[in-house]
């Protein structure tokens, strides 16, 4: 299916595979940057991620500005002004962040803060506020689900007034994502599972809802082939290199996809779910991707069909007439979740994962509210959601 | 003789730019309208804060409208001279001519990136919504339905697209 009319933007650059990391202080000095702050959180650390990054220094003639490795899992307002500080006072010239979705953001916040002299962070809340390019920013992702390293958003909680402020602006994007398999490496089954199914799920809604366009397919296409192959693979065995290589570059592609297409009800579902329940994203994702795709499968049964090719291989699409393609697909993917519920604990539903019914209704007034629904193809009111979830329960 | 290159002044697109004054206001007065007749509507505007202001403009100077929600009700407050905590933004005048004509719904608008939105995205989900219902009442079903993702079940439209367009669009009741 052709648009009339489509955008894509997407200028970061990538730099991916083995050893990639150890390209950082080059890729650095490109930018003009001579001191860069690094920030992270405590399970980087302790995973002796940040130890990894450190020694890609060595013999760089760069200093590194200071490591600010105290991001909580939900990034706030106060933590961003503290790293802010931490820059300033350090004199830094950039930044580097290392971690899932929680330090990328933060680091996005932060960038927003030290780039301008004036206002606070909730001054520029929403969508294109920024009206100006920001400092160097690079992303090295330790988890392959988020695409945070290639997307436009960042989501940062406002303790004191309990929302959480999304921030969407192109001045967001990186300028660099380094994707070095050897940051991945040590993630728990169940995690590379969650982020594994949110990826698919940002790939299969970036290629089902309304904003799709031929470049953001051919990401998602992608996407979708390599997660289908190899999420199973680095479940299995978490040391398989090329398996978590193939996953974190998924996600990349994903990321792309969906920050050019956008996503749909399946993320309006999950941020909510998230946001009432604090059910992992990932583990959200994995529980409604299912669900969305049979909600629009009557406004789009031939687009879902063929996401059969990726995610089943060539010979199950070929042998499957074009009508019971997208019955196929769902059995295919069902296939999939349960073997990650087998293998790595991930839940199926979501009173597995430790939602309560009585909050359904909540999560159904929040996801309708949700920005994600403006691109899915079909209308969800507050009655459909609550069907929807119920259904997911 | 040698080719002068110099300066050239594009001319303004008068004829769009006049409908789409026309739209704003019909538009504007229409919500405001709607707002009192409809229960949905209601119950989306009442989510809304006190003072809240929503502004629909065509960039870089265009045609322009301003709702503001004052004493629990929507009003429309004329062009949009003043900053808005929601400002939907038409890229250029052909967009918004299309949108406003209207031969392409929200959704579609969208997704075409010919809108760009500033300020709080879940506060235009709910706009969005109000909009689709307010379509409902402007337009019979055949204009209507190509333009929104369902219809939207609304009561009397006939009667409350008569109200609207003798007293609430004229007379602001």
């Amino acid at each position: 299916m052709l648009p009339s009319y489509f955008e894509f933007y997407n200028p970061v650059k990538i730099v991916s595979g083995h050893k990639a990391l150890d390209n950082l202080p080059y890729e650095l000095s490109q930018m003009g940057v001579t001191r860069p702050l690094i920030v992270t959180d405590k399970g980087v650390v302790a995973a002796g991620l940040i130890q990894v990054v450190q020694e890609a220094f060595g013999s760089s003639g760069m200093t590194i500005g200071a490591i600010y490795d105290d991001v909580p899992p939900d990034s706030s307002v106060d933590v961003v002004n503290a790293i802010a500080e931490v820059y300033r006072a350090n004199g830094c010239d950039g930044l580097v962040a290392v971690g899932g979705g929680s330090p990328i953001d933060t680091a996005k916040g932060v960038n927003i803060v030290v780039s301008h002299d004036k206002g606070e962070l909730k001054d520029y809340m929403g969508a294109d506020r920024l009206t100006g390019p920001l400092k160097p920013l690079v992303v090295v992702p330790t988890t392959a689900g988020t695409g945070s390293e290639v997307t436009l958003v960042a989501v940062i909680a406002d303790i004191k007034r309990n929302v959480k402020m999304a921030f969407m602006s192109r001045h967001l994007l990186p300028n660099l994502a380094l994707i070095d398999p050897r940051m991945t490496l040590t993630m728990p089954a169940k995690i590379t599972a969650a982020t594994g199914m949110d990826a698919l799920s940002h790939a299969m809604e970036a290629y089902t809802c309304l904003q799709k366009n031929p470049l953001s397919d051919a990401h998602a296409t992608a996407a979708i082939t390599l997660i289908s192959r190899y999420l199973p693979l680095a479940v299995e065995d978490g040391k398989n290199a090329t398996a978590r290589l193939a996953l974190a570059n998924a996600s990349c592609m994903a990321g792309a996809a969906f920050s050019n297409s956008m996503v749909g009800m399946v993320h309006a579902l999950g941020h909510a779910t998230g946001a009432v329940c604090h059910i992992p994203h990932g583990v959200a994702m994995g529980i409604f991707l299912p669900h969305g795709l049979a909600y629009n499968l009557p406004e789009r049964a031939e687009i879902i069909g063929e996401l059969l090719l990726p995610l089943g291989g060539a010979e199950i699409y070929a042998a499957t007439p074009p009508q019971s393609r997208p019955e196929r697909l769902l059995e295919s993917l069902n296939k999939l979740q349960k073997a990650l519920e087998i293998k790595a604990g991930l839940p199926m539903r979501l009173k597995d994962a430790g939602a309560r019914e009585d909050q359904l209704g909540e999560i159904a007034l929040k996801a309708i509210n949700d920005g994600a629904l403006m691109m899915n193809p079909k209308e969800m009111d507050m009655e459909d959601a609550k069907a929807v979830l119920k259904k997911a329960f | 003789m040698e080719k002068v290159y110099q300066p050239l002044r594009p001319g303004r697109k008068w004829f769009k730019e006049l409908v789409a004054h026309v739209v704003f206001f019909v538009l504007g007065r229409a919500f405001q309208s709607a707002a009192k007749l409809d229960a949905g509507i209601r119950r989306e505007v009442a989510e809304w804060e006190e003072g809240f202001t929503l502004a629909m403009c065509i960039l870089p100077k265009g045609p322009s409208m301003l709702l503001k929600k004052v004493d629990g009700r929507i009003r429309y407050a004329g062009w949009a001279k003043e900053d808005a905590d929601l400002i939907i933004r038409f890229k250029n005048i052909e967009s918004a001519f299309l949108v406003l004509t209207p031969q392409m719904g929200s959704a579609r608008a969208f997704a075409e990136n010919r809108l760009s939105l500033v300020g709080d995205v879940a506060r235009s989900m709910s706009f969005v919504r109000c909009l689709d219902r307010l379509l409902a009442y402007l337009y019979p079903a055949f204009i209507c339905r190509p333009l929104v993702k369902r219809m939207p079940p609304v009561l009397r439209p006939v009667r409350r697209r008569l109200y609207i367009y003798t007293l609430g669009i004229p007379f602001g009741l």
